[in-house]
């Protein structure tokens, strides 16, 4: 793999990643393996890639006060424990041969429903829009639930006042797909923030780059001390072009609306995950695969 | 009293040298050629065949069929293979087949098909690497399948070969043999084996060792990764994030 790919890759996924305001990693981990980099060492530098491109994101965000720490802090406590989780259950499918399989499914299952369900909201935002509806208004009601629930906290910048037991369990799951898929979770975060937590829109992305520092700086930290499979050169040369693409791109998102940028990411979500997951259904042409002895 | 060699003919001997005897892996290595010179000395000129062997180091591996399991193709549990050397090469003069009787080459090693590639015959379960219940052998009857299928997935990827015209003869009694390391070749001591074959047995061996190491930066990382893993994920994660706020930093001044 030569140097000069792996920036301009690194770059074209960071622009991707400033557009969309996302980590980028779901689309990075893909491309890597298609490139024959082995899937368990893919996932665990892209981890490392995301903490930067990340890192460049959340700067920005802070000095636009548009990241609620608080919550990200409690997301990250519960981030970190998935890590743990994560890192162990894909040391025990790697050793089990099928590590794999299961980073496959994983995206398509994730990627499959995220993507369609994104895809069928933001179709439906834009022909409103086309007829001349008026925004669909949000429905404000919170659901009971969050309110019955013990440990409450207070989020002054999110206006919430609510149990850290969602946020906790959010952020668990979250910490355990990043280790498993090599990606940062934007894609899962942001929509349950919205959706079950009901934070207010200006500071979801930023709480969400916030909470994708911490988790991923953990999951790679974890897989090089466990699993000895990040490869620093690897990471570097893809952030390096990263962090530069991924300021480009947050320029160039101001140009479009946001649900017509929405669709766009819905449909390279569905076909990132479509392309990951149908191999597992058609007859291999080789029926046997080799691992290394120690997995 | 037998004597096995006519005393007025003298045994033949082979002799041999690598060209390179160290191959340095950086971070731009793409694989290297070796050339191995030799030479036959026998003044009986008996008609020869010369057989190169070259080995890397030792790996066990792992090797796994897909199955078809509700509708979606997933692998069994992996076999572990032993004695697999990381790195094949057999190069002769002629097919090795009809060089010498499967008896001699299986004793000696030669030739893909002789490889002393091994899982266990008998299934028993054990824990390996932390994980319980791993199967060590189950194969029964398909056991050719799957050690041939170790052979044909490592000469894909380059690391066996099996060349019966990769030794010719350049002038009278001097042979040339090449070995291509692909990107791939594991790190370790190589040996490389020549045998002079006369009337379908082995009449002279030379033994030539190679090593193949990391070189330069990558050297550094891979002992770093090795010997500290968790200090190296912590340097990682810390270039991540210095330039993470590197770029954020430089854009906004402009």
């Amino acid at each position: 793999m030569n140097a000069p790919v792996l920036i301009a890759l690194g770059a074209a996924v960071g622009f991707i990643s400033g557009l969309f305001g996302i980590g980028g990693g779901f689309l990075m981990t893909p491309v890597l393996i298609f490139l024959g980099i082995p899937p368990v060492v893919a996932v665990a530098s892209e981890a490392n890639h995301v903490a930067a491109s990340s890192t460049s994101g959340v700067i920005s965000y802070t000095r636009r006060k548009a990241v609620d720490f608080r919550m990200g802090g409690v997301l990250a406590a519960g981030g970190a424990v998935g890590s743990f989780i994560g890192v162990e259950i894909f040391r025990w499918l790697r050793l089990l041969g099928q590590a794999d399989l299961v980073v496959s499914l994983s995206y398509l299952i994730f990627l499959g429903v995220i993507g369609a369900l994104m895809f069928s909201e933001s179709l439906s935002s834009i022909l409103r829009r086309r007829r001349g509806e008026a925004p669909k208004r949000r429905k404000d009601r919170r659901p009971p639930w969050l309110y019955g629930l013990p440990f409450k906290m207070r989020f002054p910048r999110s206006r919430l006042y609510i149990s850290v037991i969602p946020p906790i369990t959010l952020g668990v799951f979250v910490g355990i797909l990043s280790a498993i898929m090599g990606v940062g979770g934007g894609f899962v975060l942001v929509p349950a923030m919205v959706y079950i937590l009901r934070m207010p829109a200006g500071v979801v992305v930023g709480t969400s780059l916030f909470q994708i520092i911490i988790t991923t700086s953990l999951t790679s930290v974890l897989q090089a001390g466990r699993n000895q499979t990040v490869d620093v050169v690897l990471a570097t040369l893809l952030l390096i072009g990263g962090v530069l693409g991924a300021q480009v791109g947050a320029r160039a998102s101001s140009r479009f609306r946001a649900e017509e940028l929405r669709a766009l990411l819905a449909l390279i979500v569905l076909a990132v995950g479509l392309r990951m997951g149908l191999g597992l259904f058609f007859t291999p042409a080789e029926p046997f695969v080799l691992m290394a002895g120690n997995g | 009293m037998a004597i096995l060699v006519p005393p007025e003919i003298p045994p033949a001997a082979v002799s041999a040298a690598l060209t390179t005897t160290n191959v340095r892996v950086t971070s731009s290595f793409r694989g290297a050629r070796i050339v191995l010179y030799g030479a036959v000395f026998d003044p009986a000129e008996r008609p020869s065949d010369v057989v190169v062997i070259v080995r890397g180091p030792d790996a066990p591996l792992r090797l796994a069929r897909k199955t078809k399991v509700a509708g979606i193709w997933v692998n069994s549990r992996p076999v572990v293979f032993e004695g697999a050397p990381g790195f094949y090469m057999a190069a002769s003069t002629k097919p090795l087949g009809e060089i010498a009787s499967f008896g001699t080459l299986r004793r000696l090693g030669a030739g893909v098909d002789h490889l002393a590639i091994n899982a266990p015959l008998e299934e028993r379960i054990e824990t390996r690497y932390g994980v319980r219940d791993v199967v060590v052998s189950r194969l029964g009857q398909d056991y050719l399948d799957w050690r041939r299928a170790v052979v044909r997935l490592k000469e894909e990827s380059g690391l066996y070969a099996a060349d019966d015209r990769g030794v010719s003869f350049v002038d009278k009694g001097l042979f040339r043999a090449e070995i291509d390391l692909p990107t791939a070749a594991p790190i370790g001591v190589y040996t490389a084996e020549i045998f002079l074959f006369q009337n379908g047995q082995p009449v002279s061996r030379r033994m030539r060792g190679l090593t193949v190491e990391k070189a330069g930066i990558e050297r550094a990382l891979y002992l770093f990764a090795h010997n500290r893993p968790w200090s190296y994920g912590l340097a990682s994660v810390a270039i991540a994030l210095a330039a993470g706020w590197a770029a954020s930093v430089a854009f906004r001044r402009n």
